[in-house]
């Protein structure tokens, strides 16, 4: 059925909001990335078994709802009734009968399966009540969780679409343009580049046509906001595209998704062949004369291809290698045309920007970084998972108030923001507002919204070899001082991991970074020694211990390290002895055991499974 | 016209054009090793860096390749600050590291006063040091029959799956343009053989001289209608094919008018 | 372009002044490249042809090169080969019907007449006008485009 104007939609709207407001009851199960990892396909496809032949009153099979990432993936599987907000979590297929049994038909809640606050243990009924939820501001990730992630009336009866048919029939391209410009949106995939600018300056380029493209390419390691976009609410990202496409003037789209997403794609293309179907892409959308198409391309598997220039040599059928962007991508981009490339979560915000004005998004934030942000929030938190935060939000309030702090109470190190090409950051700027500028001046960024959060267990030397080898394996190897540059220093971050480096060495390292940050052809080698400087910045005495001392304090440079059992503390188990690979631990049952320091190869196992806490590594 | 500060001096530019032809007009060499006029610049080695600022940038400098940065209006270049050399300098420590063997790379690497790398040599490291210009001329000739393959440090050239290419002709335009030599090949008798594919050299029927590869004439005679008759002798039995037929002409022409 | 290259063999003494102006006109490294126009003796009585490029109407050398190293200069009607284009595969070498592209094996590059951007330094120094670089005259020779 096709949507012919702003009327029609509108009445769909209502009749599919309608429909909403019907169920009496909806079942959110979470089918973000975390909890269909955790087995929420099981649990979906129990309640739906269980619901049809149990044939509830006042319960319809259509309020089962396959949602995206609801947030608090620490806590998955994820069930959430609505519209109570009852919060179940770590659900199991076991649980599924109960649930049916008490909640949908006796209105029971489960306490069994609620969310227990870390310290007073207290069960929370309604996930709006958690401080995970209640302190986030879901701009970008509003529909996530909420709606069906299959299924465009869902995201019609959130007013979806309301911003395309404003956009093309009651404003001007330039209009649009202004309206963003005014919000003062960035681009959301690390750069920060105004996006209202980016789009005026295509929509003014002479050379025909004009693509716009959105970058789904999201390489950084432990990621995955613009995955849970694309998977939960794709039509948020391609009603931007199309407001885009009518602002700068292009009749084809694509969307670039990275290789290690096939969910992505699949919801992707689900949603843009219902968009197509009722009128909303492709042909005369909305019955107006403007038309504007939307393929996906599929990436290779190379992180070299979410920077810009490359991303449209691959496009494009070529090997994705960027060029020296003198020329920018936005006047010579994809087959050397004007092209605007803008992030997932970038298009995300377009329609509430449109909706709501520019002035009152640019409310939000700071005044140079408005808005909120996205960040997936992993590590040695209490509560890993999904958040979206106003811009100025300090990494404390994130980390401690949403994070809910450090895992098991250890000392907090450093948070890494940025990916392998921000940085760590110490305890000492805990306050510092996260936004464009402020991490940067501080020696980090905030790039795409990857928050690693480290504790004392974890060696920045190791961190830094970690993010040194990723960007080894990533490097296109076009360029000299990145190809040969990051590999030396490679080389050099494991001398000192190996407790073979002398101080002359940490320092030709400092220098060869400087040089790989000036010297490189793109993004990826210039901010790629970046993990390390930052490192060595605020924990300089850790590398320093390393060479001087050849003791790594974390306790994980293999070379450095020797594990112990503590003899006051084994009684015997044999655990450990069964868990050695190499067979390195001795003893019979009920006797003290002991690790033979020849033949171990510090691989943890032994200390990993000891539950006496007699195993210590020093 | 576009006028820049070169170096401390103002130097006029045609609008459109790069640095390093800028820079090479005036005379001052700096090293391009990816950089051949035949194709399209690079960006690859790094060398031709130089550092540029702006008056309105307050002191904030940028480091660009001048083989793809293109002149502007009240740019300020410096070719040779201690920022640029620096780089330059580190930049060829590290292709040492790549390629301690290479007799081009040491010498480039004396002028900056290295004799050893102060990094870890590349083991059974070869001379390539990957700036592209064999495959990037071979696609410009039209053959495309090599590439480079793998991704970072792996990274090398060679033909599809490592075989004889398919698409070579024998031409030899990427050894000779081989910065540091590194592309084999071998002339025996009517036999060339390079990249492991052995081609038929044309032999001239007027003195018994080899010129080209069978297959170079051949693809020259489709994609640009020459016939391979021109190929059958060499340039010398062609100029003196000339001189003969002058010679003829010239007799005659002195028989008729005595 | 104005004017045309002329030989007259008639008139050529085979002095070589022109091989050996040629070859100091165009140094490479400050020593004397190849010459591009070579004297050829012949069995006639005090016959000599001097062979030069003849800058041809649709020169085999232009269509052989595949890097478009080969160019006219519209000033002087001459074929110019920029030896910072051209990547030395001979093909011009192989292809030129008079053999007038030619390797210079000493300093490993391909040279041919340029005509010296106009002013023949052969044409100048031949002591009997066997060498000319003449105005088009219409009467005695066809305009070239």
């Amino acid at each position: 059925m096709r949507v012919e104007s702003p009327r029609h939609l509108a009445e769909l709207q209502q009749a599919f909001h309608a429909r909403e407001i019907g169920f009496a009851k909806k079942l959110h199960i979470c089918c973000g990335p975390g909890c269909l990892a955790s087995g929420a396909a099981d649990i979906v496809s129990k309640f739906k078994a269980l619901l049809k032949k149990r044939h509830l009153t006042d319960f319809s099979l259509e309020a089962i709802k396959e949602t995206g990432c609801h947030g608090l993936c620490e806590q998955g599987p994820l069930v959430v009734i609505e519209p109570d907000g009852i919060f179940y979590t770590k659900v199991k297929p076991k649980h599924v009968e109960t649930i049916i049994d008490s909640t949908l038909e006796r209105n029971e809640v489960i306490s069994e399966l609620l969310y227990r606050e870390p310290h007073s243990q207290r069960c929370v009924e309604h996930y709006r009540d958690i401080d995970f939820y209640a302190r986030q501001h879901r701009i970008a990730l509003r529909h996530l969780g909420r709606i069906s992630q299959y299924d465009i009336r869902d995201y019609l009866a959130q007013g979806g679409y309301s911003a395309l048919a404003k956009a093309l029939t009651t404003m001007t391209p330039d209009q649009i343009v202004s309206e963003v410009t005014t919000s003062g949106l960035r681009g959301r995939g690390g750069a920060g580049f105004p996006t209202g600018r980016k789009w005026a300056t295509c929509r003014n380029a002479e050379e025909q046509p004009h693509y716009v493209i959105c970058n789904g390419d999201e390489g950084d390691p432990g990621a995955f906001m613009d995955r849970a976009i694309m998977e939960g609410d794709p039509h948020s990202v391609l009603e931007g595209m199309i407001i885009c496409a009518f602002a700068v003037g292009s009749a084809q789209g694509y969307i670039y998704v990275r290789e290690e997403y096939p969910l992505a794609v699949q919801n992707l293309q689900l949603a843009i062949d219902q968009a197509s179907d009722y009128g909303l892409l492709g042909d005369n959308i909305l019955g107006s004369d403007f038309s504007f198409s939307i393929k996906i391309s599929r990436g290779g598997g190379a992180f070299v291809c979410g920077e810009s220039s490359a991303l449209m040599k691959s496009v494009a059928g070529d090997v994705g290698e960027p060029r020296a962007k003198y020329v920018r991508s936005v006047l010579k981009g994809l087959f050397d045309r004007p092209t605007v490339l803008n992030n997932v979560e970038t298009f995300a915000n377009v329609p509430v920007i449109i909706n709501q004005g520019g002035e009152r998004f640019a409310e939000l934030g700071m005044k140079k970084s408005t808005g909120t942000k996205a960040f997936s929030l992993v590590g040695k938190v209490r509560n890993t998972g999904l958040i979206e935060v106003p811009m100025g939000t300090t990494l404390r309030q994130i980390i401690y108030d949403i994070g809910g702090g450090i895992l098991n109470d250890r000392p907090f190190k450093a948070v890494q923001t940025g990916g392998p090409s921000g940085g760590c950051l110490p305890e000492s700027k805990l306050d510092l507002p996260v936004d464009f500028n402020t991490l940067t001046e501080a020696g980090s960024m905030m790039g795409s919204g990857g928050m690693i959060v480290v504790d004392d267990r974890t060696c920045v030397v190791d961190l830094a070899k970690y993010f040194l080898a990723f960007l080894l394996d990533e490097s296109c190897g076009k360029c000299t001082p990145c190809r040969e540059g990051l590999y030396q220093l490679h080389r050099l971050a494991t001398k000192i991991s190996d407790g073979e480096a002398t101080e002359p060495d940490l320092d030709k390292m400092e220098q060869l970074s400087h040089m790989v940050i000036i010297g490189s052809l793109c993004g990826l080698g210039k901010s790629g020694p970046n993990p390390f400087l930052s490192t060595v910045q605020y924990f300089r005495d850790e590398y320093l211990a390393h060479i001087r001392e050849k003791r790594c304090p974390a306790g994980v440079c293999r070379a450095l390290i020797r594990y112990d059992v503590i003899a006051e503390k084994c009684d015997g188990c044999l655990a450990c002895i069964s868990a050695c690979a190499v067979h390195a631990i001795t003893g019979k049952k009920g006797q003290v055991h002991a690790i033979d320091q020849e033949l171990c190869d510090k691989c943890g196992a032994c200390h990993a499974v000891c539950t006496r806490h007699a195993i210590e590594v020093t | 016209m576009v006028h820049l500060t070169l170096n401390g001096k103002i130097v006029q530019a045609r609008e459109g054009e790069v640095l390093l032809s800028v820079i090479r007009r005036e005379g001052i060499s700096i090293p391009a090793t990816c950089h051949h006029e035949s194709v399209e610049a690079f960006g690859a080695c790094r060398l031709c860096t130089v550092e540029i600022t702006k008056k309105e940038w307050n002191g904030w400098k940028d480091y660009v390749t001048s083989c793809l940065y293109p002149v502007q209006n009240d740019l300020i270049v410096d070719t040779h600050s201690p920022a640029v050399v620096e780089l330059r300098r580190t930049l060829i420590d590290l292709q040492l590291a790549r390629c301690p063997n290479s007799p081009e790379i040491r010498q480039m690497a004396e002028e900056y006063g290295i004799t050893t790398t102060s990094y870890e040599e590349r083991p059974d490291g070869d001379n390539c040091i990957l700036c592209g210009l064999c495959t990037r001329i071979c696609d410009r000739m039209g053959f495309a029959a090599i590439s480079t393959v793998g991704r970072g440090y792996g990274r090398r050239v060679a033909p599809p799956l490592d075989e004889p290419p398919p698409d070579c002709v024998g031409c030899l335009a990427c050894a000779l343009n081989c910065p540091t030599k590194v592309i084999p090949y071998v002339d025996k008798g009517t036999t060339r053989v390079i990249w492991t594919k052995q081609f038929e050299l044309m032999t001239c029927t007027g003195c018994g001289r080899t010129t080209i590869t069978r297959d170079f004439a051949k693809s020259l005679g489709e994609s640009r209608q020459i016939s391979l008759q021109y190929f059958e002798k060499c340039d010398d039995c062609h100029r003196r094919e000339l001189s003969q037929t002058m010679t003829r002409i010239v007799s005659w022409q002195r028989e008729e008018k005595p | 372009m104005t004017s045309q290259f002329i030989v007259i063999p008639d008139l050529c003494t085979g002095c070589l002044t022109c091989e050996l102006a040629c070859s100091f006109a165009h140094p490479v490294e400050g020593k004397p490249g190849r010459t591009r126009i070579v004297v050829y003796t012949t069995p006639v009585k005090e016959l000599w042809i001097p062979v030069v490029c003849l800058q041809c109407d649709d020169p085999a050398c232009v269509r052989s090169c595949l890097v478009d190293a080969l160019r006219r200069n519209p000033a002087t009607g001459a074929i110019e080969l920029h030896q910072d284009k051209c990547v030395k595969c001979l093909a011009c070498v192989a292809a030129c019907p008079f053999g007038c592209s030619l390797l210079d094996g000493r300093h490993n590059l391909i040279v041919k007449c340029d005509l010296c951007s106009g002013d023949p330094v052969c044409a100048h120094f031949c002591p009997t006008k066997a060498l000319s670089f003449r105005p088009f005259d219409t009467g005695l020779l066809k305009a070239t485009a």
